[in-house]
């Protein structure tokens, strides 16, 4: 039976760690959904990252049930990675903690394209640079 | 509890620049959005259900994106304000449009989501002789071999409707015969406790390593009468119980249940049944395998949507 969906929630949540609070608890709690059986179920296929942020999107049926998938990780936690390094910067215009090479940018906005809102790969370029230099990474290359 | 709410509103292409701005003053995650995120919704993204998508009906933001975090009273909000304000205006040196840029705050109080779902839940029934009643619905039994559970779930699991409760709840049906001692690993809501007792078993002691599930457990135990002798505590898994049992029962995660299985052998009688559930399908044949080479013999695998529960029991030594 198709079932219409009645409301869709985007989360940036860590993995594996889902609980009632905050931002899931708001989120879904006003949209109807029961809130420990999304996070047992997104615990559960998520298990494998847990503690990594990962990005939700939760699709609510008229009837409360949901579906949701799981997207590619933030680019923050992607450009950590290909950093080498735990934190980005409080700083960033004055304090530089890390650098990326533009093939790294590169190659992450590759990654996320799919999920990002970006017309090319240009552009999906450029916001990937401009999210590690809000960290307080420099880009070179 | 109280939280703050911090809303920020901005542009798709700062989303993750300003996503990252909030987790990394204290938020533990963010809800976004994204006017293009709507735009590009389409039906079948999200499952093999056939979806219906009519936009109107959806609400969502019209122009632009907003990035929502939530930060407890640990974490003095108004002394991160200008932090969050200076941060997001600085992305356009960064070479991205933060748009207005504009943070906008406000108090909420959990009690708000914690009770928002109620109204979508009524009473279900799961078998053919168990169902589910909401502890604020008033609900008649619709035959004589109809059995009520009162729940109210709180913010422990076990709500009775989730694919892995129902197929524990059926599991349960189908090996009870009446007079047995039960442990319950990973109680929840104490839902498949309550079951067992109405199914006829003599004891069940239940267990949960979560402070919060044992209480609503025990919450749960004092709406149905017939639970009123089962014996509940906080424990991790079986470790340190000494009591044998017939029937141990787990609707937990598929890794929680890997540690398990050796403690259920050792705590079962030999014929007694080990149900388990909470296991998603590219994890099931890591519990048969599991449990098979505990010594385990698997009677059933059941099936509801993607979860899976199992059906195994020790054998006798001459079987």
């Amino acid at each position: 039976m198709a079932k219409k969906v009645a409301n869709v929630v985007k989360l940036q949540i860590p993995a594996g760690k889902a609980t009632p609070a905050p931002p899931v608890g708001p989120a879904l709690g006003q949209a109807g959904i029961n809130i420990m059986g999304f996070t047992k179920e997104f615990n559960a296929r998520t298990a494998d990252q847990a503690g990594m942020l990962i990005p939700v999107v939760i699709s609510v049926y008229e009837d409360r049930s949901f579906d949701f998938i799981t997207k590619t990780p933030p680019a923050s936690v992607l450009l950590k990675k290909a950093a080498g390094v735990e934190h980005g910067s409080g700083e960033p215009n004055t304090k530089k903690v890390a650098k990326v090479t533009k093939a790294q940018v590169e190659e992450i906005a590759k990654t996320k394209m799919q999920d990002l809102n970006a017309a090319n790969v240009e552009s999906a370029m450029r916001m990937i640079e401009g999210t590690a230099r809000s960290m307080g990474f420099t880009v070179e290359g | 509890m109280e939280w703050t709410q911090v809303t920020v509103t901005t542009q798709s292409e700062s989303v993750e620049a300003v996503s990252y701005i909030l987790n990394d003053l204290g938020a533990a995650g963010v809800k976004i959005d994204d006017a293009k995120d709507f735009a590009k919704l389409k039906p079948g993204e999200y499952g093999a259900h056939g979806e219906i998508i009519d936009p109107k009906d959806i609400p969502h933001i019209a122009t632009g994106a907003a990035v929502t975090a939530y930060y407890p009273q640990t974490v003095f909000v108004p002394e991160i304000i200008p932090t969050i304000e200076q941060r997001v205006a600085q992305l356009k040196e960064f070479g991205l449009d933060p748009g207005s840029g504009a943070v906008t705050s406000k108090a909420v109080s959990d009690e708000n989501w914690t009770t928002a779902w109620k109204k979508y839940y009524h009473p279900v029934r799961v078998t053919s002789s168990l169902t589910v009643v909401p502890s604020w619905e008033e609900y008649q039994p619709k035959q004589p071999n109809e059995q009520l559970i009162y729940l109210d779930p709180g913010m422990a699991f076990g709500t009775g409707t989730h694919p892995t409760t129902r197929l524990m709840l059926q599991a349960l049906e189908m090996v009870v015969r009446g007079d047995e001692t039960v442990l319950d690993v990973g109680t929840g809501s104490g839902v498949l406790s309550i079951a067992a007792k109405l199914l006829g078993v003599s004891k069940v002691y239940a267990f949960d390593v979560d402070d919060v599930a044992v209480q609503s457990a025990v919450e749960n135990l004092k709406l149905n009468p017939v639970a009123s002798d089962i014996h509940i505590r906080p424990n991790d898994l079986l470790t340190g119980v000494t009591q044998m049992a017939d029937l141990i029962v787990a609707n937990i995660l598929a890794e929680i249940i890997v540690p398990l299985i050796p403690q259920a052998y050792e705590r079962l009688n030999t014929g007694g049944h080990f149900l388990c559930s909470g296991i998603i399908a590219d994890k099931v044949a890591l519990i048969l395998n599991k449990l098979q080479n505990q010594g385990f013999r698997v009677e059933e695998t059941l099936k509801i949507g993607d979860w899976y529960g199992i059906i195994a029991y020790k054998p006798f030594s001459d079987e």
